[in-house]
C-alpha cells in the first residue's frame, strides 16, 4: 500500500487525475499492488523508481492505456477505467498528451504534419491544424525544421517535435515516459526545460516518469514506485 | 553457421511464428504458381485431345505411313491428308442438344485395314454407335423423341477418356454403310486417324471449330501465362519480405555480439531457404489437394480431366529448386539494400523518386498505335503484325514501367489535397516508396489490361460479325435446318445447292403437331428464274440461302420479314447472322404457289416457343428426315457456335481476371502485413495517443486499396483505349463494350481483393494494441 497518505495525492488542490488502490498484473507477474496517486491541475509530478518497479504501468493505467485489474482511475471527476476502449481513445486524443522515449514520429510525415496529427485526428481542418502546429516550432526552438522528416532530425530535435505534438492540442495532462531517455544530458535538459515551461504557461498537468534524479528535479513533487506501490519522496518548490 | 541459422529459424515463439507465416505465404504462392503452370499444361493437353477429330482434314500435316500404329492412348501417330482412297469413310459434324454441342463422327468401314478412332475397341458397324459417358447418360435420361431418335441403335459401348477433350464432352461415333457416307456431303476417306492436334494445324484450312490452332495457341497461351504468372511471382516475392525489418533488427543485434556480415548473409539465406523449402512442399500439397476441384472449373468452357492438370518434370524441377534458390537470393539481395551494423539497421540507399521519363514507353506505345489508326494498317498480315505488335508490347511494358511514377504522382496529389490524417499518412507513404506500393499490384496491371483488351475486341468482333442474331426471343425460338455444307474444308465452304426434296406433308404435319411449334416455313431453292443474281436482295447480300418462300407461311413468322402486299411468293436472303430480318419486306417472286411446292428445299424453319422440348423434338425430326444436312440450329445456337473460339478466349480472359485479382489481393495483404510489422512502433504510438483504430484502418485500407483501384482503373482504361484503336484500324468497327460478365467478374475480383485486404484489419488491432506498444 502507499505510504505517506497526503504525500502521494494532490493535497489541498483538487486532483485532476487520480489512481486509487490500483492493482495490475501481467500474467502471474504483479506490476502494481494497490498504487495510489493523484495530481492536481497544473502540477508537475515526477514518478521515479528503478527498472521494473511498475512506474510505466502506473502511467499507462492513469492514461487509460491499460485497465487496472483492481482499483479505480479518476479523471476530471469521473471514472476513467470503466470507460470503453473507444471512449478512452477519444479521451487520450482530446485531453491527454504523450511524450515517450523514442519512435513516436510517423516517418512518412514532415515535422509539422507530425505535430498537427492530434488535431487532424480530432477533425481540425488541415490549414488551421498546420498553422497551429507551426506556432509551436518557434516556441520550442524548431524554426526551419517544419518540412523535415523524422529521419532528418537529430534525437533532440525529434524529441522536441514529439513534445510539440504532445502539447499542440492543449491537453489537460501530459504523460511523459522517460522523455529524455534517448538524449544526451544537454539535449535532455533542454527538452525538460521546454516541457516544464510550456506546461506552466498552458497550465497543463505533467506526469513525468523517469529514473533520473536530474530529470525528476524539474518536477514540483516526486513520488517513487517500488514493488508496485507508491511512496512519497519529497515535495520540491516549483 | 548453417546449423546456427537453422536453430535461429525455429528458436523462440516469434521466430516460429515468422517461419510459419513465411512458409504459409510462400506455400500459397507456390501452390498458385503450380496451379497456373498446370492450367496452361491442361489447356495444351485438352487441345491435343481434339487431334483425332481432325482426321482427313487437309490442313493437318501428313506424312506418317500406313498402316497406322496405335499409340499408348490409342491414337495413331499419323494423319492423313489424303481423302482419295482411304479405307475408312469419315464425316465429322456437330449436333446440339439443349445448348450443348455434340460432336458426331460417322464412320463406315471398307475393309479390315480401316483405322479405329481412339477410345473404342473397334469401328462401329452400320446401325451401331459408341457414345461418350456423358452422352450415354444423356441418352438414357432424355426422351428419345428429343435426342435418341437422331441416332440408330444400339449403343455398342462407351467411348474411353482417350478420345474425349473433357469428361463432360458429348461425343458419338456412329456406324454407317460406305454407301450412305459416300452420298453424304463433306464425307472423306481416311487412311488413318489424325494424331496432330489443332495446334499443329495452321492456315485457313484449319477452321474446324475444334480446339485452338497453332496461331491461337502461340498467341493466347503466352499472354495468359504472362497475365497469370506475373501476379503469382510478385506475390511470392512479396511474401519473402514479410517481417524483413524485424529480422534485420535481429541481425543488427547479432552484429553487436560479433557476427561478421558474411555470417549474417548465411543466416539470412538459411532462414529464408527453410521457409521456402517448407513453403514449396506446402505448395505442392495445396496443388494436389486442389487439383480435383480445379479440374472441374471450365477454364476453356469445359472442365479438364484431373490428370490433364499435370506438371511436367521440368515444371517440377524449376519450382522445387527455383523457389528455395530464389528465396535465398532474394534474402541476400534484401541485405544489400540495408546496412546492418552493430548499432542498428540503416537504409543503404535512399530510393530516388521515380522519374517522369517512365511514362515515355507507355506514351510511345499509344502514339505508335495512334499513328496506325491515322495512317491505316498495312494490308498484309505480316505487315499488320509488325505494325501493331510493337505498339501492344510497348503499352504493356509501359504500364509496368510507368506504374511507380503514376503511383507517386497520384499519391502526391492526394497528400496535397487531403485534410484527413489517414489519407495524409497513406498518401505520404505511397509517395515515399511508390515502387513498393506498385510492386504489389504490378502483376494485376498486366492481367487487367490483357483481359480488358481481349474482352473488348472479342465483343467488337462479335458485333462486326453480326452474331448478335435475330433480335430478342426469336433468336432462340426459330430452329433452322439449312444445308450449310458442314465444316469448312480446304479453301472454303463446301456449299451444296439444296437440302434435298421439299419436306413431305407428313413431316410438316409432324413439325406443326409438336406442342410449342407455332409455324413452319420452307425455304425453296430458287431455280434462277426469279432472282437474277444481282448480288443483293432487298439490301441483303445474296448468299447461299437465297431462295423462295410462301408468303402464307412467312406471314406466320414475322421475325423473318414480310411479303409485299398481294404477293404469294417472295424471294428472300436468309443468312444466320442477319440482324434485321424482321424489318425486311422481301420482293415478290413470280412463281406460282403450286410450282413452289415442286422445288427442292434449301431449308426449313420452325418457329417454337423457345423451350427445350419443342426445339429438341423439332430438331430430332428434321435431322432424321435430312440426315446428310449439317444439323438444325436456332439462330442463337448458330451464332454462339460460330464464335466458339471467341467464347473460349473470353472464358480464358474471365479466368485470368478471377485468378489474378485475388492473387493481387493476397499480395497486398502480404504487403500490408509486412508494412504493419515494420511500422508497429509508430502505429502503436499513434493508437496509444488516441488515434482511433478506425482511422488507422483507413490508413491501411488507403495504402492498399488506392494502388489497387488506381491500377485497375489505369489498366482497364488503357485496355479500352488500345482496344478502341485496334477496333478502328483493324476491324473498321466502333468499339463495342464487353458483356456484363466482364464487368461482373472484374467487380467481383476487386471485391474479393478488397475483402482480402480487410481481412488484415484484425492484425492491425492485435499488433498495435497498447500492451504491444509498452513492450516494443
Amino acid at each position: 500500500m502507499s505510504a505517506g497518505g497526503q504525500a502521494v495525492v494532490a493535497g489541498e488542490a483538487a486532483a485532476i487525475i487520480e489512481a486509487r488502490g490500483v492493482v495490475k498484473s501481467f500474467g502471474q507477474t504483479p506490476a502494481l499492488r494497490g498504487a495510489t496517486l493523484s495530481a492536481a491541475q497544473g502540477e508537475i509530478l515526477a514518478v521515479m523508481g528503478p527498472s521494473g518497479s511498475g512506474k510505466s504501468t502506473l502511467l499507462h493505467c492513469l492514461a487509460g492505456i491499460l485497465v487496472p485489474d483492481e482499483g479505480e482511475v479518476w479523471f476530471a471527476g469521473s471514472r476513467l477505467d470503466t470507460r470503453s476502449e473507444a471512449e478512452r481513445s477519444v479521451l487520450r486524443r482530446d485531453r491527454f498528451g504523450f511524450v515517450f522515449q523514442s519512435g513516436q514520429l510517423v516517418p512518412e510525415l514532415t515535422a509539422e504534419e507530425n505535430v498537427a496529427l492530434p488535431l487532424l485526428w480530432s477533425g481540425t481542418r488541415r490549414g488551421p491544424a498546420l498553422a497551429e502546429a507551426r506556432a509551436w516550432f518557434g516556441r520550442l526552438g524548431l524554426d526551419g525544421l517544419e518540412r523535415r522528416r523524422s529521419g532528418e532530425l537529430s534525437g533532440g530535435q525529434a524529441q522536441r517535435v514529439a513534445l510539440a505534438r504532445g502539447l499542440v492540442a492543449r491537453p489537460d495532462v501530459i504523460f511523459a515516459d522517460e522523455p529524455t531517455g534517448s538524449l544526451d544530458s544537454v539535449s535532455g535538459e533542454h527538452v525538460m526545460s521546454l516541457l516544464t515551461d510550456a506546461a506552466r504557461e498552458e497550465g497543463t498537468t505533467v506526469i513525468l516518469v523517469t529514473h533520473e534524479a536530474r530529470v525528476a528535479a524539474y518536477a514540483a513533487r516526486r513520488v517513487i514506485v517500488r514493488d508496485g506501490t507508491v511512496t512519497a519522496l519529497d515535495a520540491v518548490a516549483p | 553457421m548453417i546449423g546456427l541459422g537453422l536453430r535461429l529459424a525455429i528458436s523462440g515463439r516469434e521466430a516460429v511464428i515468422r517461419l510459419v507465416v513465411l512458409t504459409a505465404a510462400v506455400g500459397l504462392g507456390t501452390g498458385l504458381l503450380l496451379i497456373a503452370v498446370s492450367g496452361i499444361n491442361a489447356v495444351n493437353s485438352q487441345n491435343d485431345r481434339y487431334a483425332w477429330f481432325l482426321t482427313g482434314n487437309p490442313g493437318v500435316p501428313s506424312g506418317f505411313a500406313n498402316p497406322p500404329v496405335k499409340s499408348r492412348e490409342g491414337i495413331t501417330p499419323e494423319t492423313s491428308g489424303s481423302t482419295a482412297a482411304g479405307p475408312l469413310w469419315w464425316l465429322l459434324r456437330d449436333d446440339i442438344f439443349d445448348g450443348q454441342v455434340i460432336y458426331r463422327v460417322d464412320v463406315a468401314v471398307t475393309g479390315p485395314s480401316s483405322p479405329v478412332p481412339p477410345g473404342i475397341p473397334r469401328d462401329p458397324g452400320p446401325g451401331q454407335y459408341y457414345a461418350s459417358p456423358a452422352l450415354a447418360a444423356l441418352l438414357e435420361t432424355a426422351p428419345a423423341s428429343e435426342l435418341g431418335d437422331r441416332y440408330p441403335g444400339p449403343l455398342a459401348g462407351t467411348i474411353g477418356d482417350a478420345a474425349l477433350p473433357s469428361p463432360d464432352s458429348l461425343v458419338i461415333i456412329v456406324g454407317d454403310t460406305p454407301a450412305q457416307l459416300a452420298q453424304a456431303p463433306g464425307a472423306v476417306r481416311a487412311t488413318s486417324i489424325s494424331a496432330t492436334p489443332p495446334s499443329g494445324c495452321s492456315g485457313d484450312s484449319c477452321v474446324l471449330g475444334l480446339g485452338i490452332d497453332a496461331k491461337g495457341l502461340d498467341l493466347v497461351l503466352p499472354v495468359v501465362a504472362l497475365a497469370m504468372l506475373v501476379p503469382v511471382l510478385v506475390f511470392i516475392a512479396t511474401a519473402t519480405r514479410l517481417s524483413a525489418a524485424r529480422r534485420e533488427q535481429r541481425f543488427a543485434a547479432m552484429r553487436l555480439t560479433g557476427a561478421v556480415p558474411r555470417q549474417i548473409s548465411v543466416i539470412a539465406a538459411v532462414e529464408s531457404t527453410v521457409a521456402a523449402v517448407g513453403g514449396m512442399a506446402a505448395g505442392f500439397g495445396i496443388f494436389f489437394a486442389l487439383r480435383g476441384p480445379l479440374a472441374a472449373i471450365p477454364f476453356t468452357g469445359q472442365p479438364f480431366f484431373p490428370g490433364d492438370l499435370s506438371l511436367r518434370l521440368p515444371d517440377i524441377l524449376i519450382v522445387a529448386i527455383g523457389v528455395p534458390a530464389a528465396a535465398a537470393v532474394a534474402a541476400r539481395l534484401a541485405l544489400h539494400r540495408v546496412r546492418i551494423s552493430p548499432l542498428g539497421v540503416t537504409r543503404r540507399v535512399t530510393p530516388e523518386p521515380p522519374g517522369a521519363w517512365r511514362v515515355l514507353p507507355l506514351l510511345a506505345g499509344l502514339a505508335e498505335l495512334g499513328f496506325w489508326v491515322l495512317r491505316g494498317v498495312p494490308k498484309a498480315v505480316p505487315g499488320q503484325v509488325q505494325a501493331l505488335l510493337p505498339g501492344f508490347a510497348l503499352v504493356m511494358a509501359g504500364l509496368v514501367v510507368a506504374g511507380p511514377w503514376l503511383t507517386m504522382a497520384g499519391a502526391r496529389i492526394m497528400a496535397a489535397r487531403t485534410g484527413r490524417a489517414p489519407t495524409l499518412i497513406a498518401a505520404r507513404r505511397l509517395a515515399d516508396n511508390p515502387r513498393a506500393a506498385f510492386r504489389a499490384v504490378s502483376g494485376l496491371v498486366l492481367a487487367l489490361f490483357i483481359t480488358t483488351v481481349a474482352a473488348a475486341i472479342i465483343s467488337t468482333q462479335d458485333a462486326k460479325d453480326g452474331i448478335t442474331q435475330v433480335g430478342g426471343a426469336t433468336a432462340s425460338n426459330i430452329l433452322v435446318d439449312l444445308n450449310q455444307g458442314g465444316f469448312s474444308r480446304g479453301a472454303g465452304y463446301e456449299v451444296h445447292p439444296a437440302l434435298g426434296s421439299a419436306p413431305s406433308a407428313t413431316l410438316l404435319a409432324q413439325l406443326r403437331g409438336i406442342h410449342g411449334v407455332g409455324a413452319v416455313l420452307v425455304l425453296y431453292a430458287d431455280p434462277g428464274l426469279t432472282v437474277p443474281g444481282a448480288g443483293k436482295i432487298n439490301g441483303h447480300q445474296e448468299r447461299d440461302q437465297a431462295g423462295l418462300v410462301s408468303c402464307a407461311q412467312l406471314a406466320k413468322i414475322p421475325a423473318l420479314g414480310r411479303c409485299p402486299t398481294g404477293a404469294t411468293v417472295a424471294a428472300v436472303s436468309v443468312n444466320i447472322g442477319d440482324t434485321d430480318l424482321a424489318t425486311a419486306t422481301w420482293p415478290a417472286a413470280h412463281v406460282s404457289a403450286r410450282r413452289l411446292e415442286g422445288l427442292d428445299a434449301l431449308g426449313v424453319f420452325a418457329a417454337t416457343d423457345g423451350s427445350t422440348r419443342p426445339v429438341e423434338q423439332a430438331r430430332t425430326l428434321l435431322e432424321t428426315a435430312y440426315p446428310s444436312a449439317s444439323g438444325a440450329t436456332t439462330f442463337a445456337e448458330a451464332s454462339i457456335h460460330s464464335s466458339w473460339r471467341d467464347v473460349m478466349y473470353r472464358q480464358l480472359a474471365d479466368v485470368v481476371i478471377l485468378v489474378s485479382l485475388p492473387i493481387a489481393g493476397c499480395t497486398l495483404a502480404a504487403s500490408i502485413a509486412a508494412g504493419l510489422a515494420d511500422r508497429k512502433r509508430p502505429f502503436s504510438m499513434m493508437r496509444l495517443a488516441g488515434a482511433p483504430l478506425g482511422g488507422l484502418r483507413r490508413v491501411v485500407a488507403l495504402e492498399s486499396a488506392v494502388p489497387l483501384l488506381a491500377v485497375a482503373a489505369v489498366a482497364i482504361g488503357t485496355g479500352f483505349g488500345v482496344s478502341a484503336m485496334y477496333a478502328t484500324m483493324q476491324l473498321a468497327h466502333p468499339l463495342v463494350a464487353p458483356d456484363a460478365a466482364y464487368y461482373l467478374l472484374t467487380a467481383a475480383g476487386i471485391a474479393v481483393s478488397l475483402g482480402i485486404i480487410a481481412a488484415t484489419f484484425p492484425l492491425l488491432r492485435r499488433i498495435t494494441g497498447p500492451e504491444v506498444a509498452r513492450n516494443e
